[in-house]
């Protein structure tokens, strides 16, 4: 009993630390002893409050530590499940009211599957085939000459600038109209979808979705379900240009055509204008050669009238035969607008009628004559 | 100005009948001037040398 008053007196109360000192103590102490640093452990206890912040456990065979990682860390972040093996890079501290020991995480990598990405990707990948939206029968083909192209993408991106300058170049005939939206960022993913949204209302034939290349990451917002939704609903076609080569998002998956940069979205989105303008000629052509062919049924025509007339009529007959033979081989060697030029004329009825014969002329007609440079107005008198 | 795409589907609708059919030859003549006309505009529309450019804003965008 002795002894125990002897160490109590020992124990000046003058010389004792208040919680808090302690506490702060212990956070410099750590603070100033481990720097931000790596650690590997199993999750467990994981939970998400509704601030965002999500609070957990990692622990190995023989050791916990509790850990933090707070909302604005973790936005762009699949949320882990327990049980999961992950990398996180942490500040150790002391969190003073409760007096623990704990990791501020401000990253997290799970060495599962390729990581946490990949299996969000992989479960809302899993989502949208059950809806059927990955079919490949629900891909629309691109409108080949577009009127309108909207383009959802950064106002300022390099995405932007290359798409303007494709489609200037090789379809300038088409309207641009630019949806801003954010593609990076926690943002981004409610950004894309009201850009989507306000295109729907829109007539518009084509739309680009349209981001540079980025850490995966960056490129979060469209590997978001609710934006490969939005796409999937659109009812024009969607080309989507998201990241580069060797990252497929979900937005990738669910357009209905996939470019590898926004340049080649654009060149997908429009025909070459110097290949329209030759086909343009080439149609030019036919129409004419069209026309020659037309007149000379009508020769034909004309020809197998004079066969019947020949096998009835006398030789004088044969004299207009030959002659209308070599009319039809002049006939069909110009065309009729030709014939105009050369002094003939075209007489036609207010509705366009060919006036042939007298009878169509009665005295008081109206009638067009469609003369080989314009036409003049008459009646019969 | 009509659609680009209907210019030209049209225009080709014109060289086929002509191309394929018996037409009189006063029904020739008017599909052919048709066809000149569609032509033309087709090829006015191809000629535009500046691309249009608009950006819809967010505040256009009804919630």
């Amino acid at each position: 009993m002795g002894q125990s008053l002897d160490l109590f007196a020992a124990a000046s109360a003058e010389g004792a630390w208040t919680v808090g000192e302690v506490t702060r103590r212990a956070r410099a102490v750590i603070e100033a002893g481990l720097p931000p640093l790596w650690v590997r452990g199993e999750i467990t206890g994981f939970k998400a409050w509704r601030s965002g912040h999500w609070y957990f456990s990692l622990r190995d065979k023989s050791a916990q530590l509790r850990c933090v990682m707070f909302a604005k860390q973790n936005y762009m972040q699949p949320t882990p499940v327990d049980g999961m093996q992950v990398f996180v890079f942490a500040r150790p501290s002391v969190y003073e009211e409760k007096g623990d020991f704990q990791l501020t995480v401000m990253e997290l990598l799970s060495t599962d599957q390729g990581g946490l990405w990949k299996l969000a990707f992989e479960k809302a990948k899993a989502a949208l085939t059950k809806d059927g939206l990955l079919d490949p029968a629900r891909k629309r083909r691109l409108p080949p000459f577009p009127r309108r192209i909207a383009v959802v993408t950064s106002p300022d991106g390099a995405a932007l600038r290359d798409i303007q300058a494709v489609v200037g170049r090789r379809w300038p005939v088409a309207e641009l109209i630019i949806v801003p939206a954010q593609v990076q960022g926690a943002k981004a993913e409610a950004s894309v979808c009201s850009a989507l949204n306000r295109i729907g209302r829109l007539s518009v034939d084509i739309v680009v979705v349209a981001r540079g290349g980025g850490s995966v990451e960056d490129l979060w917002a469209f590997n978001s379900e609710r934006v490969a939704r939005a796409v999937a609903a659109m009812p024009m076609p969607v080309i989507s240009a998201i990241g580069h080569e060797t990252d497929v998002t979900l937005c990738d998956l669910v357009a209905d055509v996939r470019a590898p940069t926004p340049s080649a979205a654009a060149e997908a989105a429009t025909p070459d204008r110097a290949e329209v303008m030759a086909q343009c000629v080439v149609l030019g052509q036919r129409l004419a050669r069209a026309l020659r062919i037309a007149s000379r049924h009508v020769v034909e025509r004309l020809d197998r009238t004079g066969d019947r007339l020949y096998r009835r009529m006398d030789h004088r007959l044969e004299q207009s035969r030959a002659l209308l033979t070599a009319h039809s081989a002049r006939l069909d060697a110009l065309s009729p607008l030709r014939v105009l030029g050369r002094g003939y004329a075209v007489a036609r009825d207010a509705d366009g009628k060919v006036l042939k014969r007298v009878a169509q002329l009665p005295t008081g007609k109206e009638f067009h004559l469609r003369v080989s440079d314009g036409e003049v107005h008459g009646r019969v008198q | 100005m009509a659609e680009f795409s209907k210019q030209l589907e049209r225009l080709e609708a014109i060289v086929r009948r002509l191309e394929t059919e018996e037409v009189d030859l006063d029904e020739a003549l008017k599909l052919f001037e048709e066809g000149v006309e569609r032509l033309r505009v087709a090829r006015e529309q191809l000629a535009q040398a500046e691309l249009k450019v608009k950006k819809v804003l967010e505040i256009e965008s009804p919630s």
